[in-house]
C-alpha cells in the first residue's frame, strides 16, 4: 500500500468516473492528504455504470493486510451490486478490514474522511459515515 | 484540582470567514484530537464537535459567536484551543 496505511481510507463507488473522482478531491481537501481515498466509478469505455472488476480490484487493496482497512461508499444501484458482489469473493481476512456504510453518498464520504483523518478506528470512521444518514443540512 | 467540570467560552468567526466545510474540517480534526466531549452552538443549534456534519449543520456564517462547551478530560484545554482557532481561521 501506501504511506496511509496507519489511517482509514475510504473507497467511493459511483456511476461515474467524474463523481467518484470529484468527490475524492472534496474529501481530500477537507480531511487532508493522510486519509487514502480509492475511487470506482464508470465503465473502461467511459460509459455510466460500475465495473464489476474494478470494484473487487479496490477493495482488495483496502482490505490489505498491512492498512487499518476502509469504509466503503456507494452512489446507488448498480454500485450497491457490484459492491455486494465484490464482498462475496473476499476472504473472511480481508472482510474484518472492509466497513460497507449505507450513507448518502457526499455527505458519509466527508464525515468518514475527516473522521479516519484523526486516526479513528474502522468502526468509528463507519459509524461517523453511517451518521450522515440522521443530519440535517439546515 | 476539577479536571472533569464543564467548560464553556464564547468565541466569534471572523468576519469574513464561515464555518463551511474546510475550517469545519480543521475545527473537528482539533475537537478529535481531545478525550472529552465538545459541544458547538450556534443559531439556536447545538452540535456535537466531533462530528462534521453536525458542525456544517449550525450553518454558522461569519460574525457568528459560537459557544463552545466541553465536559471531561482536558475540557479546559479543548475550549481554549478551539477558540483560538476559531478566531484565528482565514478564508
Amino acid at each position: 500500500m501506501d504511506l496511509n496505511e496507519k489511517y482509514v481510507g475510504v473507497v467511493l463507488v459511483s456511476h461515474s468516473s467524474e463523481i467518484a473522482g470529484g468527490l475524492a478531491r472534496l474529501v481530500g481537501q477537507i480531511a487532508g492528504p493522510h486519509v487514502a481515498v480509492r475511487v470506482a466509478g464508470g465503465m473502461p469505455d467511459g460509459s455510466l455504470g460500475t465495473d464489476g472488476g474494478e470494484v473487487l480490484d479496490i477493495l482488495r487493496a483496502a482490505a490489505d493486510e498491512n492498512g487499518s482497512g476502509a469504509v466503503v461508499l456507494m452512489d446507488l444501484g448498480s454500485s450497491v451490486l457490484a459492491v455486494r458482489a465484490a464482498l462475496g469473493e473476499l476472504t473472511p481476512q480481508e472482510l474484518t478490514r472492509i466497513e460497507v456504510a449505507d450513507a448518502p453518498f457526499v455527505e458519509g464520504a466527508v464525515a468518514a474522511g475527516v473522521t479516519a483523518s484523526t486516526g479513528a478506528d474502522l468502526e468509528t470512521v463507519a459509524a461517523a459515515a453511517r451518521e450522515a444518514r440522521d443530519v440535517c443540512k439546515l | 484540582m476539577f479536571a472533569s467540570s464543564d467548560v464553556v467560552v464564547a468565541a466569534r468567526l471572523p468576519a469574513q470567514v464561515a464555518l463551511h466545510a474546510r475550517p469545519a474540517g480543521q475545527f473537528v480534526k482539533l475537537a478529535s484530537s481531545f478525550p472529552c466531549s465538545v459541544e458547538v452552538a450556534a443559531n439556536g443549534k447545538r452540535a456535537n464537535a466531533k462530528s462534521i456534519l453536525q458542525v456544517l449543520g449550525l450553518g454558522a456564517t461569519g460574525g457568528t459567536e459560537l459557544e463552545l462547551s466541553a465536559s471531561g478530560e482536558r475540557a479546559a484545554e479543548a475550549v481554549e484551543q478551539l477558540a483560538a482557532l476559531i478566531a484565528a481561521l482565514v478564508e
